[in-house]
């Protein structure tokens, strides 16, 4: 198993009283709360981290979220730019520029190949579908962004490994008459692809396509039925087995000496839920497109109704403001404890949901601090990462 | 909203809901931010002096949304279908807010085809400098601001979600999803419109409910400044729907209109 560590750059600086006055801290509010100084401070503290995990030979994954305290990483390609740079050893993941969010792919296709040449060849290419307030920030048409998200990866491939000269691309959603690209990438015939879905019908196409299929928070439960949707899309086109190299999980991870440091610094991940996912009512239930017409029934009262529909990304959200560390460690969001623990529970998880070969750590959030971030991410380097990599892809049925 | 008690129309192959209403000259209605409501008060009002053709558009209500139909330029060359389909040389073609703007389109197009053109609290053009947008972002929006904006009186006419039947809330969520479909971006409105609306030669009337916070009545006015010889007017007590917080006076408006 690989695993790969991830810090979203959230912003938790915001006086408690403006976060409960406002109802969002996405999207809306306003950046005169966000000192270009601290953000400074914490984009130092983050990119030494990233760079520590390359001395310990712990891969690295660049995030995009956009405006708001969650994350400061609405420009994923600069990050990705220092990482395939400054770091010399680990591979690099970008989860992901929001693609659909682009308004030309070709130009996110060549920021893609000139990070991996950068890199010679460590960058590794992972898309996120998107949505809510990242809509509202990009201009973004929430209702056919799953059309463009598969538009823009497919124009996305053939830019990177179309090396002939100029090619005409009039879709859809893009057009662009000439595209060729310099540098074309180091890795041949591209990097490799990831895709983060949840729902069947996104994981069954990223099963089809044979990407890296990777669930965030999901649990269990999502997962296995995640996993397993993109499994059975491949039997049904009659493509060949994958194995669990296929396959990724992230979660907050953290690792102290003892199993109570790493449950209460690690606790401290759980500001991600707890704080940074108020989202407005139009960014989330009321978003056009986010949820299928006929589950309306369900989101729209301001009562519920009994229902038992499967839950949507925004419930989801809304269940996970709530958590505890003990209902996050037992839901297989959170693993979190000394190297014994931390393993099982991975190792728990792993045979919960059929098995996966890539363990995404949401290793730093909230008030965490600098040195304790550090501190967890050399005992995880240190004891976990070693017993993980002793587990080797296996088909998986 | 229900469907139960519409009538279908096809126009090459695209299948529409319509309800249809009252006799006299006909008038195609072209609906806005929702579907017309069969329940309407206005529809048995304004039936009275018009026979009432109002299709949903495809997407909306309980008219299908073709998969590759998915612009106002599909809407604006379907209704031009619908008038060549109709059995009437002429029709009053009658559009309510973003109904407005595709009736807008219609006229520049086709107003031959046109009796008269009612525009109601119209979408469409874009009027102010481009920080100052025209049309309230419903989408971006907090719900409770769309709502204070979009009604004179909300706590009477704004609709309660928690009182609407499942099949109800079902259509409102097709309408949304439709609606940001076509209407995304530019947002509400074509860039290249506002040139062209010189070209309507049809007696024109720019209805537009004084209270309107989604398009305000300055909009409407300058809307009607660009349509030679068009009569603006307002109604008072009435937002975003005039037809709806103001059935009467949007009905002797509009009637008065068509009889001069």
């Amino acid at each position: 198993m690989d695993a790969w560590w991830q810090c979203e750059v959230p912003y938790p600086f915001v006086p408690q009283g403006i976060l409960d006055a406002t109802d969002s801290v996405r999207a809306s509010l306003p950046n005169k709360y966000c000192d270009p100084k601290i953000a400074a401070d914490l984009f130092e503290q983050v990119i030494d981290e990233f760079l520590l995990c390359d001395d310990l030979g712990l891969n690295v994954l660049a995030v995009e979220h956009h405006a708001g305290i969650n994350s400061l990483l609405g420009a994923n390609p600069v990050l990705l730019g220092i990482l395939a740079r400054q770091t010399r050893q680990v591979r690099i993941l970008s989860l992901g520029t929001l693609i659909s969010l682009r308004q030309d792919p070709v130009r996110a296709a060549e920021e893609y190949a000139t990070a991996d040449v950068i890199s010679r060849g460590r960058l590794e290419i992972g898309f996120v579908k998107s949505g809510g307030s990242e809509m509202a920030s990009n201009n973004a048409n929430p209702v056919n962004n799953i059309e463009r998200y598969w538009e823009a990866i497919d124009l996305i491939t053939k830019a990177l490994s179309h090396h002939e000269g100029p090619f005409s691309w009039e879709g859809k959603h893009y057009t662009h008459r000439h595209v060729n690209i310099w540098p074309r990438p180091w890795q041949q015939p591209h990097p490799r692809l990831w895709s983060a879905t949840g729902d069947p019908d996104t994981a069954a196409e990223v099963g089809r396509r044979g990407m890296v299929h990777v669930l965030i928070l999901r649990g269990p439960e999502g997962t296995r039925r995640a996993y397993a949707a993109h499994r059975q899309a491949r039997a049904e086109a009659g493509l060949p087995k994958v194995t669990t190299d296929n396959f990724a999980y992230a979660a907050f991870v953290y690792v102290g000496d003892t199993d109570e440091e790493g449950l209460r610094v690690g606790g401290k991940l759980l500001w991600f839920l707890h704080t940074s996912l108020k989202s407005a009512p139009q960014y989330s239930r009321f978003l056009p497109g986010t949820v299928p017409p006929h589950l309306a029934p369900q989101v729209y009262r301001t009562v519920p109704t009994s229902g038992t529909a499967t839950l949507s990304a925004n419930q989801n959200a809304a269940r996970l403001t709530s958590i505890t560390a003990a209902q996050a460690q037992a839901q297989g969001i959170l693993f979190a404890g000394n190297p014994d623990t931390v393993y099982r529970q991975i190792m728990e998880f792993y045979d919960k949901v059929g098995g996966f070969g890539h363990l995404s750590l949401v290793g730093r959030s909230g008030f965490m601090t600098h040195a304790e971030s550090e501190k967890g991410i050399r005992l995880f380097a240190r004891e976990v990462l070693p017993r993980l990599r002793e587990i080797k892809p296996v088909t998986v049925d | 909203m229900g469907s139960s008690t519409a009538e279908r129309l096809s126009v090459r192959g695209i299948d529409l809901e319509v309800t249809r209403r009252g006799a006299g000259p006909p008038a195609l209605l072209l609906h806005g931010l929702q579907n017309v409501d069969p329940r309407a008060r206005f529809l048995d009002l304004l039936g009275r002096h018009a026979e009432i053709i109002a299709p949903s558009h495809p997407g909306f209500g309980g008219s299908p949304r073709p998969a590759d139909f998915e612009t106002v330029y599909d809407l604006v060359r379907l209704y031009l279908e619908v008038l060549e389909s109709l059995p009437y040389d002429t029709v009053t073609l009658i559009g309510l807010s973003f109904g407005g703007w595709l009736a807008a389109e219609i006229a520049v197009a086709c107003g031959h085809r046109l009796d008269r053109l009612v525009l109601v609290n119209a979408l469409g053009i874009k009027i102010s400098d481009r920080e100052t947008p025209d049309i309230l972002d419903v989408f971006n929006t907090s719900p409770a601001e769309v709502r204070r904006r979009t009604w004179h009186d909300p706590s009477r006419w704004a609709p309660d979600h928690d009182a609407m039947s499942d099949e109800e809330l079902v259509v409102r969520a097709r309408n949304w999803d439709a609606l940001c479909l076509y209407g995304w971006h530019p947002y509400m409105y074509n860039p290249r419109l506002k040139r062209w609306l010189g070209r309507i030669g049809v007696p024109t009337l720019v209805l537009w409910g004084a209270s309107d916070g989604v398009v305000t009545p300055a909009y409407g006015r300058a809307y009607s400044g660009l349509i030679p010889g068009s009569r603006f007017q307002l109604i008072e007590g009435a937002g975003h729907h005039p037809e709806i917080e103001q059935a009467e006076a949007f009905v002797d408006a509009v009637a008065r209109f068509l009889e001069r």
